[in-house]
């Protein structure tokens, strides 16, 4: 078997074991009983959830923003890395585009499951105003949905015609589909050009459309005035978030299909070691961008926002507060520092922490606000005073990841990870540039 | 048929239970304590316009004070040992009613030229019966602008109507009508002299709407003769310049009056980025098209 064939052999898409099989009913369980409680939501109203007046943007929303952070790995894996010409993306980058555009699919429906009518989906586009944020929300969230599937498809063209080939006499049904996905790609040399000069459009695109995304959904928070949201830094701290979630994310589903797929010589110790340089450059900003939000106003608060502060650092949502600061950026900052910490399994654990706090990171930036409004609350029941997400809301969210990570799962049962041409391509150059050293 | 039996049986204990329990019910129903009201009411005259009470109903319930709504008041004139009914009113959400007398003419005083006024609520269901009685004489005030060497002054004399004398050593409130809260204006108490007059000067530089302002001279739940109003229209403020952006474009107008910059600039970018889309799903197109042409 030629070098080829073993990387071809290696990176095809391959059917499910018991565990992936496991794996993929656990989420469509997850995804049935959200949806059960969604339509239940949908027909007895938001009355079902935990959200009244003041707290009327609860997990929803929280994790909207999560899912529009995540995506951002796009922009800065695939693209950022591309233009600097980082040959190491190699194994990284179809992962980083499969999870970019399952985080930005989803958060285009996690925002719908927040509408109490989503019969009125389309008022949003009829009576659009330009001046309101959430308008821009609405034409950024489908421009990042288009450009992230062009960003994860136009590569995809050469393997998908590869697979064609592959699947021709064992599965001849798999060989139709991947051709007709393919788009009768020959590698020719126009269709090259074609895809080269695409890819090129789209690695410049997808970072100011990333930036801008992540920045219409900070100015949905700093324009509305309000103590917590009301700071010009917002832009940017969402951006320095979204490269931590983003990269986090990453680094947790690259570990996982490298141990189900043994992609161990694919994506090696090297590769970890450097996204774990990325993750640790991105934790380190986000930090620094932290202190500036929560330090200075310590010293510059006015009463309101003095109040809205100590609940975040000694009050009620002092748990879920440092939680996130330490397990979601502290700790991933020191274990990172370290080269041990920078190996596989170590920077596993580290995504998860990264994920999970940058998760409830969101809650935190979402909720406390609400609860913390200009004129005091009165005159409601004392239960408006506070928020806690009730049983649908758990359910739909959980079944909102449960969907990212079922798209995530699909496509990669179905589509080569790591980008198979390309590794063949590079093995090659290897050999070519050893021939000529020596 | 024992079972049968038996289950007749369990049918007709339930049955029995349960009309032993709803009249149980209902016996407790017709026993329970009714709560008391508590009538609240106020006189108030706005010369030369109207004539009203302020009711207010209240409830100790629960060791807490609790406003009555929905309850029908019902409004008398008493005079020499006779009743006349003037009219019916229903306390709102908040226990409150304003009942306006239709024609002030109509009511009558006694011999001490006092009226009377029996405020009267017939109980219900919830409540037990409660009434408030209120007396007061008709006191007129009557306000006037003058002009003393550049100075505006509002000059008021108090006067009891009845008897057609003055008032003094009365305490009047001189305030500018405001939205939420009136303006007031000289000394917190502006009392009375032997003439039953009082001269307040009004200080310059106070807006009011086309330079108009409304000032009030108030003399306010007096023991004999209630609250008493009269208004002056005084155009001697300084005219309010309308600031409202109501039909320019700024960032929170409707979207026929967006922003002409916030028109241009987003949309560039927007049917840049969408141009550049449809662009690249032309490419894959194109690709699909050059298959033939092999390397």
């Amino acid at each position: 078997m030629n070098n080829y064939n073993i990387i071809l052999n290696d990176l095809v898409p391959k059917k499910f074991g018991k565990r992936g099989t496991i794996w993929t009913i656990f989420l469509i369980v997850i995804i049935v009983v959200g949806l059960i409680a969604y339509i239940d939501q949908v027909n007895k109203g938001q009355v079902v959830t935990n959200m009244r007046d003041y707290a009327l943007w609860g997990i929803y929303i929280s994790n909207f923003v999560f899912f529009v952070a995540t995506s951002f790995v796009g922009s800065v894996t695939v693209a950022i890395l591309r233009l600097t010409n980082n040959t190491w993306r190699t194994p990284l980058v179809r992962i980083a585009e499969i999870i970019s555009l399952a985080a930005i699919v989803m958060a285009g429906l996690t925002i719908m499951i927040d509408m109490a009518r989503p019969d009125r989906l389309l008022n949003l586009f009829i009576y659009a105003r330009l001046q309101s944020p959430i308008t821009w929300d609405v034409i950024i969230v489908p421009t990042s949905i288009a450009l992230s599937f062009l960003l994860l498809y136009f590569p995809l063209l050469p393997d998908l015609a590869i697979l064609k080939k592959h699947f021709k006499k064992t599965k001849p049904k798999y060989s139709k589909w991947y051709g007709k996905l393919s788009l009768n790609w020959t590698g020719s040399k126009k269709q090259k050009s074609i895809q080269e000069k695409s890819i090129k459009i789209i690695a410049l695109m997808i970072i100011p459309v990333g930036i801008l995304l992540q920045t219409i959904d900070a100015w949905l928070f700093s324009t509305t005035y309000r103590i917590g949201w009301d700071s010009t830094n917002m832009g940017a701290y969402f951006i320095s978030g979204a490269f931590v979630a983003g990269v986090g994310a990453l680094v947790t589903v690259v570990y996982i299909i490298r141990r189900v797929r043994k992609l161990e010589n694919y994506i090696t110790d090297y590769h970890f070691d450097k996204i774990g340089k990325l993750l640790v450059l991105a934790c380190l900003i986000y930090f620094y961008f932290n202190i500036n939000e929560y330090l200075i106003p310590i010293f510059t608060a006015p009463v309101q926002e003095d109040i809205h502060l100590n609940a975040l650092i000694s009050g009620e949502y002092a748990p879920i507060f440092w939680f996130s600061q330490i397990v979601g950026l502290i700790l991933p900052i020191i274990i990172l520092l370290f080269k041990k910490g920078r190996k596989p399994f170590p920077m596993f654990i580290v995504g998860l922490m990264v994920v999970v706090g940058s998760w409830w990171k969101r809650y935190v930036i979402v909720t406390p606000t609400l609860l913390h409004p200009f004129l005091p609350i009165e005159g409601v029941p004392e239960s408006w005073h506070h928020y806690f997400p009730s049983m649908h809301e758990w359910l739909i969210t959980a079944a909102t990841l449960a969907m990212a990570s079922l798209i995530i799962t699909i496509m990669v049962r179905y589509l080569p990870v790591v980008p198979i041409q390309r590794t063949a391509d590079e093995l090659d150059l290897l050999k070519t540039d050893k021939i000529t050293e020596s | 048929m024992k079972n049968l039996l038996n289950y007749r049986f369990i049918f007709l204990l339930l049955v029995s239970i349960f009309l032993f329990s709803s009249s149980f019910q209902n016996l407790n129903a017709q026993n329970a304590k009714k709560n008391k009201v508590r009538l609240k009411a106020d006189y108030v005259k706005i010369m030369n316009e109207e004539v009203y009470f302020n009711i207010r109903a209240t409830s100790r319930i629960g060791k807490k004070n609790t406003n009555v709504s929905n309850i029908d008041v019902t409004v008398y004139n008493e005079f020499d040992d006779d009743k006349v009914e003037l009219g019916t009113i229903t306390t709102d959400m908040k226990g409150s009613s304003k009942f306006v007398v239709k024609d002030f003419n109509s009511l009558k005083a006694d011999s001490t030229n006092t009226y009377n006024i029996l405020i009267s609520f017939k109980g219900n269901e919830e409540f037990s019966k409660a009434s408030k009685r209120i007396t007061f004489r008709n006191a007129n005030i009557e306000a006037k602008l003058i002009t003393k060497d550049s100075i505006n002054y509002i000059t008021a004399k108090l006067l009891d109507a009845s008897k057609d004398s003055l008032i003094s050593d009365a305490s009047l409130t001189v305030q500018v009508q405001r939205l939420f809260q009136p303006l007031f204006i000289g000394d917190e108490f502006n009392i009375t002299d032997e003439y039953g007059t009082i001269s307040v000067p009004i200080e310059k530089g106070i807006p009011g709407i086309d330079g108009n302002l409304n000032i009030e001279v108030v003399l306010d739940a007096h023991d004999d003769f209630g609250t008493v109003k009269a208004i002056v229209i005084a155009p001697i403020g300084t005219p309010i310049i309308d600031e409202s952006t109501f039909d320019k474009r700024t960032m929170w107008s409707p979207r026929n009056k967006t922003p002409i910059f916030l028109l241009i600039f987003p949309n560039l970018i927007i049917f840049g980025m969408w141009g550049l889309i449809v662009y690249l799903i032309y490419n894959l197109f194109k690709i699909s098209k050059h298959k033939n042409i092999k390397i």
